[in-house]
């Protein structure tokens, strides 16, 4: 055919399938749902995240507390370098530790706290909440000789307090003037251990939280001129002062943990969403079958009247592609439309900023993979249009299954090479190219498994229908007859049912042995606290007063500073050629000790040792992952910046840490001569049985008010909270799939229901009542269902144990209770898909089916 | 004396249609004795199929009494209609209406298997092997001829021993030659199980085979002719 004839072909295609389509959407309800579902969910997902990232961008000031914040670990600014920042423009001077606050009285109680001490300057942008206070000047100040203090009420709860009690905090004594609701700045920090407590600067400093040695941080936030060049500022700040050690931010990325949570979160929930569009497209896939079913007749007569096979081809793909911008246009307006009207609700939960509206580009990414989604699942189907003889279309007219088929190969090399396009496409959108591989990767094989176990059980059903079992009972065998029947739908159930209750189980095992590790495996050989700031004269002072308690097996301590690697080699550290993996120990201060023995159970890999009484230049000794990730060997240099001073070390060793057990170790252990002089504190780990921690926390909290007490327990609590958030978050991302594959059963449920309904005039005619009937449907349904959520379980399970032996890297093992709900859920969902489809075929009379069956 | 086993007086059937209420059947007074063979014969839209299903318990009369094997039909529900054709009747369609999930050996068993009989699939064989589809037991009625399935469909209908025999047309979908051959196998099994048949046709050639033949116009019985000797 010559390009016309190609021309007037698809205008007559157009024709008919505008023809077509005025018959109405009746039998494209499910394809409609399942698509606008899936669409929904990402573009919802997508519109979240943009409103995040956007809130986060246009607050950036206000979340970081200025357009520029400088990070220093353990010190506060040299006189040049708050010069340089009094130049830059206005400074703000806040101080961040961690500290115990208690009661005043006779019954003392004692709690981590996460401690701002704050200058007359802050906040530089935004506004602090505050509740028993007009501003928070007057909750600070000192007043008749006694500063002041304002706490999350969180804390203000756990302890009992009242405005105006009094609260230990250091060595002094603060009196509690309000409640704070909302602090500017909080989501730039890093994770507290404790609720927010401000104070005073002045009054830290008082009673000695800010001496010599104790962990804190300074952060400086500086508001600049508008029209401030900021990137030029830093790098003139780095020049400057390039052995600071300093941690340097800027408004444009002013909460960079929680951009990077959010961006992978939405990540994550995208690709959730997406397995809820491939079960949609199981949905999109049987009702362009069944779709094409009932058109044999007008396809017939298109065939026989010269039509050709490609022009029928076109004509039924421009009406699915009608369809289906349908429903990815419902989709987008749900989704979209939906964060965007859900807006004010939804900000009030979010702990972040969030400017809500309708982003383009989430949409546009949602519909492209509705489009795609509904182009791979509708054309294997199509593809029978290509191949069908008209001859073969007659003999269906009367009636059967007909596009179950497999394309031929070139129709199926479209299909996998369009399936590469798809993962190539959204490994590229999603962020996180790797995970959407793999779960690409994961959805896939768990389809063509589902694929393949649906068709198996139709054939085993068959078979065991004529057997034996089958001879038990006429219910039980109409319903293996009807699972194991061509176009019965049982392959249709269990892809979608089982890919759905799968990945609802993967998610739900992947969170049960997340919380299995955290609560069982960490703690067993865990300390029960860490004890930080004990200053040298305490060391033996302290650990004679644990001993005396009962329940305390040992107490291990160390000296302890923190430093900020600044260069490998000689060469910056951020221009240094490392391992991705391993850039995390470049990112902020780390931990640093040193010792004249390795410390206990450490493992040398290379290098040696040095002599105990060695007073050489200094030497350093490194972990072993870590350090080849940053490409160190011992005899290589690093300079650290401890307390604002370069320390230059050259890599003695590399030495196996064993991090799981949660005990004392160090990315760094010096040789002693190496920080001899330095202003430091001790800290000390304490391994106690449960029943001696409310001693230990006594005991501290009253003799030694200066140090800070960590309870484990507590701080594993806090991560299984948080971890239990997010495992809520994906839980409903996977229900978001469940109902995409609901859609689809009832959609199969619906397209059983006819031939349920001749099924039960027979029935009726042979002396069938209608709970033999029922039951019949029912257990056809109950049986798919178990089916559906036996693989699901069994892939959902496979799938976990990777993620948890894999990225976890902890033992698997299986939730006994949820792998029950996961195989009784399918067996239900199927049920009541089935049974709401019953009432039909039970009510109606049977000469009404039988005179419209006989034509 | 004979047992009557069908009894119609003054029924009617309206059936609700997009263009309105359609009278189907208009004043039926019809009686049937035990062991008879009824022919009913008309032309297409006479009303002869819906008699049939009303006689069956399958469609509900609009007004009138209808009383079959000694049962007032419009005071049973479903479930007690369903029993009674479990149990006394056996209906054999045009369209054959077997089971596509099941094999021939199942089709017939099912009747059985609902009545509870344990011997169920001994008996569907021997009435398989009576129509002369021992050899087919294990076939699907996609894998038989329109013949083969019509004649397990009698099998099916005959397998509980029915006393009373309603057969709609039941080689409407056949050529002349099996379908003459179904007919021998439906006078001959029916009489020698002594059931009542009732055979709707619209070939006075089949109606001529029976000793009564009730002529069906318009929803009304025009003429109910009875005959000393049927047609052989």
């Amino acid at each position: 055919m010559n390009g016309v004839q190609n021309g007037a072909m698809l205008g007559f295609a157009w024709k008919v399938a505008l023809r077509e389509l005025r018959g109405g959407l009746a039998g494209f309800r499910v394809f409609l749902a399942c698509l606008a579902l899936g669409v929904a969910g990402i573009a919802a997902v997508g519109s979240l995240t943009a409103a995040i990232n956007m809130g986060l961008a246009a607050e950036g000031r206000s979340i970081l507390g200025g357009d520029v914040s400088v990070t220093l670990t353990y010190r506060s600014a040299t006189e040049d370098e708050r010069a340089w920042m009094n130049a830059a423009g206005d400074v703000s001077e806040i101080a961040d530790l961690r500290s115990m606050v208690g009661t005043v009285g006779e019954e003392v109680e004692r709690s981590l706290a996460q401690v701002k001490g704050v200058d007359g300057a802050y906040p530089l942008y935004g506004a602090v909440g505050l509740e028993g206070i007009d501003t928070l000047a007057e909750g600070i100040e000192q007043r008749d000789g006694r500063w002041g203090l304002v706490a999350e009420t969180v804390l203000i709860d756990r302890l009992g307090l009242a405005l105006g009690d009094e609260l230990s905090l250091g060595t002094g004594t603060f009196v509690l003037r309000g409640a704070l609701t909302a602090e500017p700045d909080a989501a730039a920090g890093g994770m507290a251990l404790g609720p927010r407590v401000i104070v005073a600067t002045e009054g830290l400093r008082e009673v000695g939280l800010l001496s010599e040695g104790t962990l804190y941080e300074t952060l400086y936030r500086i508001r600049v001129e508008p029209g401030t060049d900021i990137a030029a500022l830093g790098e003139d700040f780095a020049e400057t002062f390039p052995e600071a050690g300093a941690r340097w931010r800027d408004r444009a990325n002013a909460a960079p943990g929680v951009a990077r949570f959010v961006e992978r979160i939405g990540a994550f929930l995208v690709l959730v969403g997406l397995a809820a569009l491939v079960i949609g497209g199981v949905g999109v896939g049987a009702a362009v079958r069944g779709y094409l079913n009932r058109k044999v007749p007008t396809i017939a007569a298109l065939r026989t009247l010269g039509t050709p096979a490609g022009t029928v081809f076109a004509a039924y793909l421009m009406q699915i592609a009608v369809i289906a911008a349908l429903g990815i246009a419902i989709g987008l307006i749900i989704g979209g439309g939906g964060v965007a009207l859900a807006g004010p609700w939804i900000a009030e939960a979010l702990p972040v900023p969030a400017r809500f509206g309708i982003y383009p580009t989430p949409l546009a990414i949602a519909a492209l993979y509705g489009m795609l989604t509904a182009a791979l699942f509708a054309l294997w189907p199509l593809s029978w249009l290509r191949e069908v003889r008209p001859a073969q279309l007659f003999r269906l007219s009367g009636g059967g299954e007909t596009t179950d088929h497999i394309p031929r190969p070139s129709m199926l090399a479209v299909l996998v090479i369009a399936t590469l396009l798809f993962a190539l496409v959204v490994a590229a959108l999603s962020g996180a190219p790797e995970l959407a591989l793999g779960v690409i990767a994961v959805i896939t094989a768990a389809l063509l498994i589902l694929r393949g176990v649906g068709a198996l059980a139709a054939r085993g059903a068959e078979r065991l229908a004529r057997g034996p079992l089958g001879r038990r009972s006429p219910s039980l065998r109409l319903a293996l007859g009807a699972i194991g029947a061509p176009g019965g739908g049982t392959v249709d159930v269990v892809m979608a049912l089982g890919l759905g209750l799968g990945v609802l189980s993967a998610i739900g095992q992947v969170d049960h042995n997340m919380q299995r590790l955290i609560q069982t495996q960490l703690p067993a050989g865990a300390p029960a606290f860490f004890l930080v700031d004990i200053q040298p004269d305490q060391v033996e002072p302290v650990q004679a007063r644990l001993a005396g308690i009962d329940g305390v097996e040992r107490v291990e301590t160390a000296p302890m500073l923190r430093g900020v690697i600044t260069q490998l080699e000689g060469v910056p550290a951020r221009e240094a050629e490392i391992d991705p993996d391993g850039a995390w120990v470049l990112r902020g201060d780390r931990g640093v000790t040193y010792s004249v023995e390795p410390p206990e159970g450490a493992v040398l890999t290379a290098g040696e040792w040095w002599p105990a009484d060695y007073d050489g230049p200094p030497l350093v000794s490194f972990i072993d992952e870590e350090g080849r990730q940053l490409g160190l060997e011992p005899g290589d240099e690093i300079t650290v910046s401890i307390l604002g001073r370069p320390i230059t070390a050259t890599i003695a060793n590399l030495r196996v840490v064993e991090w799981q057990g949660l005990g004392m170790n160090f990315i760094m252990v010096m040789s002693p001569n190496a920080l001899r002089g330095a202003p430091h504190t001790h800290i000390a780990t304490i391994y106690a049985d449960e029943a001696s921690e409310a001693p230990v926390l006594r005991a501290i909290g009253r003799e030694f008010l200066n140090v800070t007490a960590v309870r484990v327990r507590e701080q594993i609590d806090r991560v299984s909270g948080a971890l239990a958030n997010l495992g809520a978050a994906t839980r409903w991302g996977a229900l978001a799939v469940l109902l995409t594959g609901l859609a689809v059963l009832i959609g199969s449920a619906g397209a059983a229901a006819e031939r349920q309904v001749r099924e039960a005039a027979v029935l009726k005619v042979l002396g069938a009542e209608r709970p033999t009937i029922l039951s019949s449907f029912a257990l056809r349904a109950a049986l798919m269902g178990l089916l559906a959520g036996f693989v699901a379980l069994i892939w959902g399970s496979v799938a976990a144990w990777a993620v948890t032996a894999f990225v976890l890297d902890g033992d698997f093992a299986l939730a006994p209770l949820q792998a029950l709900a996961v195989i009784l859920g399918g067996a239900l969902l199927n049920l009541i898909a089935g049974l709401a489809f019953a009432a039909r075929p039970l009510r109606l009379r049977p000469a009404g089916v039988l005179r419209a069956e006989a034509g | 004396m004979t047992d009557t086993l069908i009894s119609l007086a003054e029924v009617s059937l309206t059936l609700a249609s997009p263009a309105g209420d359609v009278e189907i059947l208009r004043g039926i007074d019809l009686s049937v004795a035990a062991g008879e063979r009824v022919g009913i014969i008309g032309p297409s839209g006479s009303g002869k199929s819906s008699l049939l299903m009303v006689l069956g318990g399958l469609e509900r009369a609009t007004e009138g009494r209808v009383e079959v094997l000694g049962q007032d039909l419009t005071g049973l529900d479903e479930d007690a209609l369903a029993r009674l054709r479990r149990a006394q009747m056996g209906v054999v369609f045009q369209a054959f209406h077997l089971i596509p999930t099941m094999t021939a050996i199942e089709n017939v068993a099912t009747p059985l298997e609902l009545a509870g009989r344990a011997d169920a699939f001994d008996r569907a064989a021997d009435l398989l092997g009576q129509v002369g589809l021992g050899h087919r037991e294990g076939h699907y009625p996609a894998q038989l001829s329109g013949g083969e399935q019509q004649r397990v469909a009698l099998a099916r209908a005959l397998a509980p021993g029915p006393r009373l025999l309603l057969a709609d047309e039941p080689t409407g979908n056949l050529d002349g030659k099996t379908g003459s051959a179904v007919i021998d196998l439906l006078f001959g099994l029916s009489g020698e199980q002594g059931a009542t048949l009732v055979l709707v046709t619209h070939e006075q050639r089949l109606a001529d085979r029976c000793e009564r033949v009730v002529r069906m116009a318009s929803g009304r019985i025009e003429d109910d002719e009875r005959r000393t000797e049927a047609a052989a």
